[in-house]
């Protein structure tokens, strides 16, 4: 152990925790960074003393750079020196450094050290930006004064307050390629705090451009007080989160991962669980939208100051748009300067104007526009001339999105409607749900402008078209944007977000019938994607119910768009393709059914199928099959397909097991299964699909009166390997059929190796929902839990031994929860009713879902002989 | 204390690195090695003649971390690695008994 510097690295760690001890109880996070940048400099100063006692030392100055240099040390935050020295010496300086580090490092500092003479730091801090950066936090610490009094001045006369545009601008740029490192979703919900938008970074940028364009220290001087307090409190989480982060973690560590999340927010008092940790990323995303939007806008101010001789040509360029607003260059300016305080109405006539002339504002209108928020109040909410020109925006909807983000950036929006604010930074604790709510919200108002510009054309042809044929579009974009309003309140967030729009669509003068389509839409918002993702499309009485409460074709089409608008806003993976096919295989068949008032699938019904089978197959196989097949199973294909069908289920009375597939975009197929009916034999599919990563999307379950089972799946590969998974899974299901492998073995050997950490992700409730309503044959099971390997395997094969036939399933997965739907019946073909049943069945499955370690199938019991294969 | 191993691609190589770093990962060792895995080599075609290339140059890091930070080193090096392509390399995780720092004799954690 190292006693130099007067302290051990155990008594060091030791004053450290009890720094980080009291920061729990005085939780002044600023206060603690500077209590910790005070005792690292008694350390450094120390080192310093002591090694120029014992080395031939020339004169030297110790200077404080970066974080360090501001005195905001966070517990695990890098030390950078700089040892100025005069050029004359540089051969001593080695063993000085040397004798300064090695005491640091030996308790555990991260320190580096540049030395380099005055010159070479001004010709360096010229050329890069991180140097330049550092000098304007550096601060003295040791040795001779005169040397950085020195740096000091020049630095700031030569380079910070020359060409403070172009720093500017390398400042931008590099605030650009870092954000983009940091927009993937993963990086939405696992922040990184001083790296990511809106982090100390960003912040760090404005305050150095301020430094160096307004000659002051004191950021806040260029700001209104209450927009100042606002970014301080900001700061001031940011900077607790990132205390506890390094506390917690022991290291530099500035990621906020899911782990960590739970961990930090009862500490820094938020309630317990899920709620606690939704609050405090609440917080969160609203700080760093404060700090984004200062960075902005200081950029802004100094990217695109017009010179001098811009200005005086500016003047004759002025054009007069009214009495209030002036355009140039594209910018919006104001006439005059106190017009909002006096006629806070005019606040919408700005964006109205910048929507008409596609101008922006220049910061000073923007100024304007927040100082004059505190003037919109129920009289200008309830006024006619406002939220008729907030209408015409959105039916015009010419850069909708745009001007909706401005509204809610410069703080208008939530001032306008209030109620939006309450979901300001509202985030789900999950892996789903990337964006805060009102994020989400304009996201959702963006697809659908995306849409009507024709940007989806080619991928969505069929949305793309209904957008143009809505009547109302402002009716659409009002809706998207408010369509989670009731998130975060009691009770179902549609319902309650429903009134909400109502009294919302009330204020701004809608008709009745505009409120109740409103009403209808936000209310319904869940419903055709439950519909499609959820239910048998199959069945007719899914479509005839859907369209009884959509009433007509056109809430189908406003309903549609809503859905394919608020499922893409969820992140870049919500939206698949599958999805796409099922909303518009839902959106078909409802429209068919208005058109022509009857659910006339593409495919005939039972008895005029077993007709038209009559003619198209051979008389001997034609009577052999014609009485064992379903009803369900008729109405569901087209006569061709049957056809083929059944020319496959002849051909297994020898084949034992037929496997076919036809494949779809690369990723996807369409797997059909054919083989003797067996006890278990769907959970064998699921379990030999799931050995081979085949993600199943959708089961056809049919079995024919003659024992044959017609299992008909969409299954998924991501990574576009299908047709040699496929290969696999056949050749896997026909050794587990036959008994030569068993799948319990198969299945034990895929288990995730054990041996190291998994990452923490948000946990999933399980839940299960048994619906006897919706469906006149077939009781509707819903699962919904956490997924994890082979659950699915696990909950058929439960389903099974509860004595379940299972007959359609409809797996979806939404981050890492997974929601599958059963259609089942009992082995008599009757639902399964009775609350003794229900009970006992919803009970087996929850127990299923939460055990961690399930028992496996019984296969090696039935199974004497096992021969083993290796998994590919 | 684990070791984390990482065959990558050799123009991947500072990325890692740099990701790593913002981790707080503190060193790591990195060796220029060659392999084939499933992507088995290509084949080139040099004055006429084509020869196959077996081995292919790949870059080995290697580092020595807490089990705490086993999944976040792994997937930050998955994220960082990852070009979609064949040949995007492999990780692997072992464990470590013991670690020592030869100038100061610290084992263990602190040796890290």
């Amino acid at each position: 152990m190292q006693f130099e510097l007067g302290i051990t690295k155990n008594g060091f760690s030791d004053t450290k925790n009890r720094m980080a001890q009291s920061l729990a109880v005085h939780s002044s996070p600023k206060e603690f960074l500077r209590q910790n940048s005070d005792m690292v400099d008694g350390l450094v100063r120390k080192a310093f003393q002591i090694a120029q006692s014992q080395v031939a030392s020339p004169s030297v100055c110790l200077i404080a750079v970066g974080g360090y240099g501001r005195a905001e040390l966070a517990p695990h935050s890098d030390i950078d020196l700089l040892l100025l020295y005069s050029s004359s010496q540089k051969e001593a300086l080695p063993p000085l450094i040397e004798k300064i580090l090695y005491p640091l490092w030996d308790l555990g500092l991260d320190v580096s050290c540049s030395s380099r003479s005055i010159e070479e730091c001004l010709k360096m801090a010229q050329s890069d930006l991180h140097i330049k950066t550092g000098l304007i936090d550096s601060r003295y610490l040791d040795g001779e004064y005169e040397f950085f009094r020195n740096l000091y001045g020049l630095f700031t006369k030569k380079v910070l307050h020359r060409k403070v545009q172009r720093f500017a601008e390398g400042l931008a740029k590099d605030l650009h390629l870092r954000h983009q490192k940091y927009e993937d979703p993963a990086h939405v919900l696992e922040p990184n705090i001083k790296e990511g938008e809106g982090g100390l970074r960003d912040f760090q940028i404005g305050r150095w451009i301020i430094r160096a364009k307004y000659k002051t220290d004191r950021w806040d001087s260029i700001l209104f007080p209450d927009h100042s307090r606002m970014l301080d409190k900001s700061l001031q989480l940011l900077w607790a989160v990132r205390n506890q982060l390094h506390i917690l973690s022991g290291r530099r560590q500035d990621n906020l991962t899911f782990e960590l999340q739970e961990k930090i927010a009862p500490i820094l008092g938020f309630p317990h669980a899920t709620e606690g940790i939704e609050e405090m990323m609440r917080q969160y995303h609203l700080s760093t939208q404060r700090i984004s939007n200062f960075v902005h806008d200081i950029l802004e101010r100094t990217l695109y100051e017009p010179s001098w001789v811009k200005k005086a040509f500016f003047f004759f360029q002025r054009k007069k748009i009214d009495e209030n607003f002036g355009i140039a260059y594209g910018e919006l300016h104001l006439l005059d300067p106190v017009i909002f305080k006096r006629d806070p109405t005019q606040l919408m006539t700005l964006f109205e104007h910048c929507q008409t002339h596609q101008a922006n504002m220049d910061f000073r209108i923007e100024e304007a526009a927040i100082e004059a928020l505190p003037f919109i109040d129920d009289r200008f909410r309830n006024s006619e001339m406002v939220n008729q020109t907030f209408l015409s925006i959105l039916r015009k909807g010419k850069g909708v999105e745009n001007l909706l983000r401005k509204m809610h950036e410069l703080g208008f929006l939530s001032r306008y409607i209030p109620e939006f604010s309450d979901v300001e930074g509202k985030v789900h604790y999950d892996l789903y749900h990337v964006h805060p709510v009102d994020v989400h919200s304009i996201l959702a108002v963006e697809e659908l402008a995306r849409l009507r510009e024709g940007r989806y054309q080619k991928d969505y042809p069929l949305l793309t078209s209904l957008i143009k044929e809505v009547e109302k579009p402002e009716i659409l974009f009002l809706t998207a944007l408010l369509h989670d309003i009731g998130k975060g309140r009691e009770g179902d967030h549609a319902l309650v977000g429903a009134e909400m729009v109502t009294r919302i669509g009330g204020r701004m003068g809608l008709s009745v019938e505009e409120r109740d389509l409103i009403r209808f839409l936000v209310s319904h918002h869940l419903f055709m994607l439950e519909t499609a993702f959820r239910r048998d499309l199959h069945d007719e009485q899914v479509i005839f119910r859907f369209a009884n409460d959509v009433k007509n074709l056109n809430e189908l089409k406003m309903l549609y768009l809503l859905t394919f608008a608020d499922v893409k806003a969820v992140g870049p993976e919500a939206w698949t393709s599958w999805k796409n096919t099922l909303l518009m295989e839902l959106f078909l068949k409802t429209s068919h059914f208005f058109e022509r008032d009857a659910v006339t699938g593409p495919f005939l019904k039972g008895d005029e199928m077993i007709k038209t089978l009559e003619k198209s197959l051979s008389p001997e196989i034609f009577s052999e099959y014609a009485e064992h097949l379903p009803d369900r199973y008729l109405s569901s294909y087209s006569s061709t397909e049957i056809a083929h069908h059944i020319e496959i289920a002849h051909s297994i009375e020898k084949e034992l097991l037929l496997v076919e597939w036809e494949i779809e975009k690369e990723i996807r197929a369409k797997v059909t299964v054919c083989t003797k009916d067996r006890y278990g034999l769907f959970s064998r599919i699921t379990g030999s699909m799931f050995l081979n990563r085949l993600n199943i999307l959708e089961a056809q379950i049919h079995t024919w009166g003659n024992g044959i089972a017609l299992d008909i799946f969409w299954v998924e590969d991501a990574t576009k390997d299908v047709e040699r998974r496929l290969q696999q899974f056949k050749k896997d299901l026909g050794e587990i059929l036959g008994g030569k492998v068993s799948l319990k073995d198969l299945l034990a050997k895929r288990k995730e190796s054990n041996g190291i950490k998994q990452k923490v992700i948000p946990k999933v409730l399980g839940d299960v929902k048994i619906n006897n309503q919706d469906s006149d044959f077939y009781t509707i099971v819903e699962v919904i839990g956490e997924d994890r390997l082979g659950i699915l395997y696990e909950i058929t094969e439960t389903l099974t031994d509860n004595g379940c036939d299972i007959h359609f399933a409809r797996i979806s997965t939404l981050g890492n929860r997974i929601v599958d739907v059963f259609y089942v019946q009992d082995t008599w073909g009757e639902k399964i009713e009775g609350k003794n049943r229900m009970d006992h069945l919803k009970q087996t499955l929850l127990n299923r879902l939460t055990s961690p370690t399930p028992s496996l199938p019984l296969e090696s019991e039935l199974q004497p002989q096992v021969t083993r294969i290796e998994t590919p | 204390m684990k070791k984390i191993e990482a065959i990558i691609k050799p123009f991947k190589l500072d990325e890692v690195k740099n990701a790593l770093t913002k981790i707080g990962v503190q060193g790591m060792t990195a060796t220029e090695v060659k392999g084939f895995g499933r992507q088995r080599g290509h084949t080139e075609v040099y004055r006429g003649a084509e020869y196959k290339i077996d081995f292919l140059p790949k870059v080995r890091i290697e580092l020595i971390i807490t089990e705490e930070m086993v999944p976040q080193v792994i997937e930050t090096i998955e994220r960082a690695a990852k070009t979609g392509k064949i040949g995007d390399g492999k990780i692997f995780v072992s464990s470590v008994e013991e670690v020592i720092r030869i100038r100061t004799g610290e084992r263990g954690r602190d040796a890290i």
